[in-house]
């Protein structure tokens, strides 16, 4: 169903692109949902020395590749901005291929790593550590799930040439989840 | 820039024809107009508003007269009494007030009042309608699942939340909150919407004084209903998985805290109240300066206040908890935030007073709504100043007198405001004029026994009579004939309230159906939305026809004119 | 398509003009960083410094953060207003954990001790030699619930309405129709059964046929403690 996009959303009274304007409250209402979460987190941690057991039980060089992971794919991430600012919409698509491609080697590693710790018997009801351990991490893993797949939705109009401006925004909603990781990585894996 | 405009209004004349209306149950079901989702939010919150009425209906009944049989329901059991007091609560401020207030008067009135032909967004905006729709359905479903609905009072505090041993409901407690959630989804949604069209697709020409107080409240309250709820969702997500997963987030055996969740509860139910109360307030000064005829005495004032009010509500959430066994040294700073915030508040209502001062009255239906509006919100808000004295509130907490106080305080927001709101935009809304009498009928029959409800309780509670009793008659203390007959003139005021509500569905009815025809702008008011068609068609004003902005919305008898409006669109 | 352009670019918004940005550049410093933050904690184990692992580990992690966030998020070129939007979130994140921390993170204060957190952290660090096996033993340990006494739960739960000596005569009792069982009466007995006396206990009496008022109370028993509550409601039967 073709749908007409309003004179409204060229409008630009701010200066601000109204996409880019949109990414920007979208992540600051992401930063109060991740904040609470990881601010509540970081309370109990110190509250609770005991936790430090069940802590020294996750894998810090598997955390540590995903981190190397997603920085890498946050680099293709702004090398596609770069292409689609430059008109280069197939090029753009590729690089933002590569990044989805690093979200999903992401993902196989973080089930990989999870199904190792179920096994071992580190459920998320084993202590509350694993607990938050597996909500932090597991509500990461749904915005790497959401991200990846919008990207995909921009990669293929980009490809055709068709809304490029989405490249760049669909990249700072990338680099987001990027930095909430790179907090995660220390207080999941480090913080022993 | 013209070309984009002919594009794209070539492509909306072609398939999405609204001129004479929906075309299609379909194509209406799945419009993204703002105006039509608009209308979609509010006629859901009202039918849930009559849902969350009928349930204080009943509960109120078996307060008045314990045990009985309550016509339309039946004997009310312990169990069944509690999830009635907790579904009203939730329904009224999550599927009544934000979809009212917020929502449906935010997605008609902005891009209306900005001068702009929809929101910026559209297919967002009905995606977040269709999530508010299916939060509805989960609210509903967990009123009838096995076990019924959740008891655990709207605010949901662990471990009764969270473990079914001790709520009894199983399934109903976890579908109340996947529903609150999917509501905070939806809102979430609805506010970047709301916040970027007004920051970005203003008419050209319209500074940022020039926008209309209400659009500005709104996405204030966006703004800050965005910025509390996050914590919220993290401890919903929490309390979702200490009820379905048996983890121990608020166990402190397990090494979680039951304080914590009332904590994030509470950072975000504070600021919340002021996401309801900020547009209810909008609407109330929009329509004070149009049947004053006379500009809003400090509009910049108004603004700065509001933000402020905003930020301060961040400060004082833990009034909520004062006899919770929070750190004695945290009440003391949160008793003086909480009165602190009072101020900006009074301020509000202060410039209302002098907006009205010297005014030529025109006393409408939705002026009278207005008027009151002002006048009850006060004794709700000066009745919360006892409440946030921590020293006070140690008696006065989880007695009727909080009731009553938030319920002087909800009533105008929910009620009033809503009333307030929709007979003004009525002409607009649907092309017709609302029948004046009938009007005032409903208003004087609603607002009176408001009081004789309400009043009652306030006595009640200064004579120690608890929240949440199902019965009253367990407790010698608050037995007596005294207690018992102030209970029964509470219910019954109710009922009297409840029937003058035809009044105004006949009202609305017979106007939808052959009131007098509304011209564009019945009311003689400035703001842009009064230039275009009753009711405006898809687009809101004929593409090369947009309007320019040259003057703020409230210039009333302004010297120079011989009218006593000055539309904002018309050039100097 | 030119509304492409029309979104991309509109009036001055600057920030494509004038940066010159190596992202190469940035990628290998935040790398380098990367695998400092992870070796840094393995010298802080080694010599005992907790300050090495704070620094590397999480100071680190700000600077990263705020290396892709103004580089390859833009920020530093973004207009002014959206920094301050986004540096309010975190500043109430910051007031909402001060906020709330003196609750949850003390567990005591001048008046008052949370004896089950207190209790939580003792397990936890007493059984810390025992490692892996301690964990999974206490895979989701509750508190050792306090013993059960029949007498005391009919004390709490019943005797509101059937009053402490099973009369029917409790307080909360006096304004219900029907009036609550006086298991005194022998009338009461005529036709009721031990197995009956469960099942009302069990699924509330209106499963029998009889009143909602006397609610089901089964979720709040095990099979053995609702065996308990039963022989005690039996003990009152009169002969």
């Amino acid at each position: 169903m073709g749908h007409a996009r309003p004179l409204a959303t060229s409008r630009s009274a701010t200066g601000i692109p109204t996409g880019r304007l949109a990414v920007w409250w979208i992540l600051a209402s992401e930063v109060v949902i991740f904040g609470g979460l990881l601010g509540v987190y970081i309370m109990h941690r110190i509250g609770h020395p005991e936790w430090a057991e069940a802590a020294s039980h996750t894998q810090t060089w598997v955390g540590a590749i995903n981190t190397f992971v997603l920085l890498t794919s946050s680099f293709t991430a702004v090398l596609a901005h770069q292409a689609a600012e430059k008109g280069d919409g197939k090029k753009a698509a590729k690089l933002l291929g590569m990044t989805i491609l690093g979200a999903l080697t992401f993902l196989v590693i973080k089930s990989l790593e999870w199904t190792n710790e179920i096994s071992h018997g580190y459920t998320i009801t084993a202590n509350t550590f694993w607990s938050f351990y597996y909500t932090a991490a597991g509500l990461h893993a749904l915005h790497v799930i959401a991200g990846a797949i919008i990207m995909g939705v921009v990669a293929f109009d980009a490809y055709r040439g068709r809304e490029l401006h989405r490249v760049e925004l669909i990249g700072i909603y990338w680099h987001f989840v990027d930095v909430v990781w790179i907090f995660l990585f220390p207080l999941l894996y480090i913080a022993k | 820039m013209a070309d984009t405009v002919v594009d794209v209004h070539h492509d909306a004349h072609a398939h999405d024809d609204h001129h004479h209306g929906p075309s299609g149950i379909i194509k209406y079901l799945w419009s993204t107009d703002h105006k039509i989702i608009a209308m979609q939010y509010m006629f859901t919150g009202m039918a849930m508003g009559i849902l969350g009425g009928y349930m204080a209906y009943v509960f109120r009944m078996q307060l008045a007269f314990p045990g009985i049989s309550v016509p339309g329901f039946g004997q009310v059991s312990p169990g069944e009494y509690n999830a009635l007091i907790t579904n009203h609560g939730s329904i009224m401020i999550f599927w009544l007030a934000m979809p009212v207030l917020i929502a449906a008067f935010g997605n008609y009135l902005i891009p209306l009042m900005i001068g702009a032909d929809d929101m910026v967004f559209p297919r967002i905006n009905r995606l977040s309608f269709q999530i508010f729709f299916i939060s509805v359905l989960v609210l509903l479903a967990s009123l009838f699942v096995e076990g019924g609905g959740f008891g655990g009072a709207w605010t949901s505090y662990p471990p009764l939340s969270s473990e079914a041993e001790f709520n009894l409901t199983n399934l109903g407690s976890t579908l109340w909150l996947t529903a609150v959630a999917l509501e905070f989804v939806a809102f979430l949604l609805g506010g970047i919407n709301f916040i970027t069209t007004l920051m970005n697709a203003r008419a050209p020409g319209m500074k940022a004084y020039d926008i209309p107080l209400v659009c500005w409240m709104i996405v204030i309250a966006s703004i800050l209903f965005m910025l509390s709820v996050g914590p919220l969702i993290a401890g919903a997500v929490m309390l979702l998985f200490d009820q379905t997963l048996n983890t121990g987030f608020y166990d402190p055996a397990r090494g979680g805290d039951p304080i914590l969740w009332q904590h994030l509860f509470w950072f975000f139910g504070h600021p919340e109240v002021y996401v309801v109360l900020l547009p209810a307030i909008g609407i109330t000064i929009e329509v004070m300066a149009t049947f004053s005829r006379k500009k809003i005495f400090g509009y910049k004032m108004v603004l700065y206040t509001a933000v402020a009010t905003g930020v301060l509500s961040f400060f004082v959430w833990a009034h909520h908890q004062f006899i919770a066994g929070i750190d004695p040294r945290m009440a003391n700073v949160f008793t003086i935030t909480t009165l602190l915030i009072s101020v900006p508040i009074a301020e509000m209502l202060f410039v209302m007073i002098a907006t009205l001062y010297g005014g030529s009255i025109r006393l409408t239906t939705p002026m009278l709504w207005a008027l009151a509006f002002m006048a009850e919100f006060l004794i709700g808000g000066v009745t919360g100043i006892f409440l946030g004295a921590s020293g006070a509130d140690i008696y006065f907490h989880d007695t009727y007198f909080v009731l009553a106080h938030f319920h002087y305080t909800f009533f105008p927001i929910a009620i009033i405001g809503t009333f307030c709101g929709f007979t003004y935009w009525f002409p607009k809304m649907f092309g017709k004029m609302m029948n004046e009498t009938l009007g005032k009928i409903h208003f004087w029959g609603t607002v009176i026994p408001f009081n004789f409800i309400f009043i009652p309780l306030f006595v009640l509670g200064m004579g120690g009579q608890h929240r949440r009793i199902y019965n009253f008659q367990h407790f010698p203390e608050l037995a007596g004939p005294e207690m018992y007959n102030l209970r029964q003139t509470a219910t019954i005021a109710l009922l009297v309230m409840i029937a003058f509500q035809l009044v105004f569905f006949t009202n609305l009815i017979m106007s939808l159906i052959k009131g007098e025809k509304a011209g564009k702008n019945p009311w003689k008011a400035n703001s842009l939305e009064w230039t275009t068609e009753s009711p405006p068609p898809h687009g809101n004003w004929p593409p090369d026809q947009m309007p320019v902005v040259y003057r703020g919305p409230y210039e009333f008898g302004h010297p120079d004119r011989e009218e006593d409006y000055w539309p904002q669109d018309e050039p100097a | 398509m030119s509304e492409n352009h029309e979104n991309n670019e509109p009036q001055g918004d600057g920030h494509d003009d004038g940066h010159h940005v190596n992202y190469f550049r940035i990628y290998v410093v935040l790398l380098v960083l990367f695998l400092i933050s992870v070796a840094g904690p393995e010298v802080g184990e080694l010599t005992g410094l907790r300050w090495i692992t704070l620094i590397t580990a999480f100071g680190i992690a700000l600077v990263k953060a705020n290396l892709v966030i103004n580089n390859f998020m833009h920020l530093r070129w973004e207009k002014k207003l959206m920094k301050w939007v986004l540096a309010t979130s975190v500043i109430l994140m910051v007031l909402m954990v001060a906020g709330i921390a003196p609750d949850v993170l003390n567990h005591e204060g001048r008046n008052w001790q949370n004896l089950a957190a207190q209790a939580a952290v003792e397990r936890g660090l007493g059984e810390d030699d025992h490692g892996e096996e301690t964990m999974l033993a206490e895979g989701g340990a509750e508190a050792a619930p306090a013993g059960f006494s029949a007498a005391s739960s009919f004390g709490t739960v019943c005797a509101t309405c059937h009053g402490a000596g099973g009369q029917g005569d409790g307080p909360a009792g006096a304004a219900l129709t029907p009036a609550p069982a006086n298991f005194t009466d022998p009338a009461f007995w005529e036709g009721r059964d031990r197995d009956r006396v469960l099942t009302v206990i069990r699924d509330g009496a209106a499963s029998v046929g009889g009143s909602a008022l006397m609610a089901p109370w089964g979720a709040l028993y095990t099979e053995e403690q609702l065996e308990q509550v039963t022989d005690y409601v039996m003990a009152f039967r009169p002969n």
